[in-house]
């Protein structure tokens, strides 16, 4: 009897190890993803520019957007990213039209001014993000060979509102969005409104 | 062990059952998974209208495509008939061949004898006319361009620094290139009498050097901007037996003219995408060479191909982008004696070489008489 006792004793108690095991690792998984170390963002490498971050977001402006890399741009006058360049030029040559349907992409003269050649001025670009809905056709003109492939599309944190699934993630054809970790950092405060 | 002692165990498991924290757990484990179903924020309800595409197009697409898309490659025909007709006549390098290069092709140069140099895979391989590998040897890895001199020495220039071979390829001289905080990004060297003249895309300058690596004076800095424009980080020259240096000013579309102590003598070219004389896109032409008769070879990205041009301006020739992979960011040329222009193409890793067609030959050679 007091062997049965000792066994059931044993049982029960390893039961109650791998049960307690069990319940702490789901809670300590839980806890790291909840605790704000985990963020969603876009793998530029896989990224296609697809349009589908524009649509697929439960925001009603995307929380996808375009941002330059400022050490790659070129400060071309001529930005593919910018102009349109296949639309019709202007009596100085320059095309008329713009790529950003949301004329989102904003441009300043950095450095010395030509005013009367503008071939001679370099171009800083910037993306105004109330208005750039993460469409990504600037990033699409922007890569090599066409540009140097400066614009990229970038999940903005403070607008992100942390979704348990990412609508984009599960729309994006080419598994660019990715969980990473960023150590130190905290989702700011969330600025998006919902659809 | 009787019927009775087993029917106490298993009223004794049950209680303790009971008792344990299991129930408890359970029940709280069906209030969380609850709470976390009733508070997940669903993504919003997909229609055609928010997902137009069922799958992306682009996927699978290398960024050679991209080009493809453009109206210039459907109307790249010129509209009068050009002077000049080039065609295809040898491929070096390639993959299949017998000396494929595996990682890279970066420059590429015509010595004496109309021998290619080829700058791939931290070599120089050298073949000769009839396009068998004559020599080869290893030289920087970042090393990006390459010249021949008269005298049979090539120079070759990587990255704040420019070395110097002889024939058999032992390095018998080299020196340092740009500031000393800020080594220069040598995209082309050529030589010129007693001058090392080697493009510092970083500076957006021509420096040139005597052969010891003294440095005697800059070309370029005398322009409105006090340099080259160069969006696309590539500088790219040749020089002419005058003495007159082709360069390109690709922010600018422009090819220009300098003398040797630095002075613009003029420049022809402006942005277009429907003229075939025009250059595409943000930052062109890439790459020039100077043939034997004083025509200027230009190179595009974008729209990969090749022209060539009379020395004001007038297009000759086009060599078509459907000879290219469309995302090569650049395509090093040069010309041999006979006028056949060699173009590398570093995302195929091929050299492909373009003979003139008999009736252009022809009139090259009025031209001369």
């Amino acid at each position: 009897m007091s062997e049965k006792s000792t066994r059931r004793q044993f049982i029960d108690l390893s039961a109650r190890i791998v049960g307690f095991a069990g319940i702490g690792t789901a809670a300590g998984l839980l806890t790291r993803r909840a605790s704000g170390n985990v963020v969603y963002q876009v793998d530029s490498f896989k990224c296609t520019a697809c349009d589908l971050c524009r649509t697929s977001c439960v925001l009603s402006l995307s929380a996808v957007k375009a941002v330059n890399d400022f050490d790659k741009c070129g400060y071309c006058m001529l930005c593919p990213a910018y102009y349109d360049v296949t639309s019709l030029p202007d009596e100085k040559g320059i095309p008329t039209g713009k790529v950003c349907p949301q004329d989102a992409l904003k441009r300043r003269v950095v450095g010395k001014v030509d005013p009367e050649d503008p071939n001679n001025n370099y171009y800083e670009y910037v993306i105004d993000e109330t208005r750039c809905d993460g469409c990504g056709k600037c990033v699409k003109a922007c890569k090599p060979p066409a540009g140097n492939g400066s614009l990229r599309l970038e999940i903005r944190y403070a607008r992100c509102v942390e979704c348990n699934e990412c609508a984009i993630q599960i729309a994006c054809p080419d598994h660019a969005i990715v969980r990473v970790p960023t150590p130190g950092t905290a989702p700011m405060e969330s600025t998006g409104e919902r659809k | 062990m009787d019927s009775s002692e087993k029917e106490i165990g298993q009223a004794g498991l049950l209680e303790r059952f009971r008792k344990s924290w299991f129930p408890p757990a359970a029940v709280v484990g069906a209030f969380a998974a609850f709470v976390a179903a009733a508070f997940r924020t669903r993504p919003a309800p997909r229609t055609a209208v928010q997902n137009p595409a069922p799958r992306n197009p682009d996927a699978g697409r290398r960024t050679s495509d991209v080009g493809r898309e453009l109206p210039i490659l459907q109307g790249n025909k010129p509209a009068r008939p050009l002077d000049r007709e080039y065609s295809q006549s040898a491929v070096l390098g390639g993959r299949g061949s017998a000396h494929p290069f595996q990682r890279s092709l970066a420059g590429i140069a015509v010595g004496t004898a109309d021998r290619i140099y080829a700058l791939g895979d931290g070599q120089i391989r050298v073949f000769d006319a009839t396009g068998s590998l004559a020599a080869a040897w290893y030289v920087s890895e970042n090393a990006l361009c390459l010249t021949v001199a008269p005298d049979g020495r090539v120079c070759v220039g990587a990255l704040g620094r420019v070395d110097v071979y002889d024939v058999k390829g032992v390095r018998i001289a080299g020196f340092a290139v740009g500031e000393a905080k800020q080594p220069a990004a040598v995209t082309a060297v050529k030589v010129f009498r007693q001058e090392i003249l080697v493009a510092d895309a970083d500076a957006r300058l021509i420096r040139r050097y005597d052969l010891g690596g003294k440095q005697l004076g800059l070309i370029g800095d005398k322009s409105k901007t006090g340099s080259f424009m160069l969006p696309n980080r590539w500088l790219d020259f040749d020089i002419d037996s005058k003495g007159i240096i082709r360069a390109t000013d690709t922010g600018r579309h422009l090819m220009t003219a300098w003398t040797l102590d630095g002075t613009p003598v003029g420049s022809f070219g402006r942005f277009g995408m429907s003229d075939p004389a025009d250059f595409v896109g943000c930052c062109n032409p890439v790459n020039l060479a100077l043939t034997p008769d004083g025509k200027i070879v230009t190179a595009e990205k974008m729209v990969a191909r090749v022209k060539v041009f009379e020395a004001d301006g007038k297009l000759l020739a086009v060599i078509g982008p459907e000879h290219f992979d469309q995302s090569c960011t650049h395509i090093p040329l040069a010309v041999d004696s006979r006028g056949r222009i060699l173009a590398g193409d570093p995302v195929q890793r091929q050299v492909k070489i373009f003979s003139p067609v008999a009736g252009a030959v022809k009139r090259m050679e009025q031209e001369r008489s």
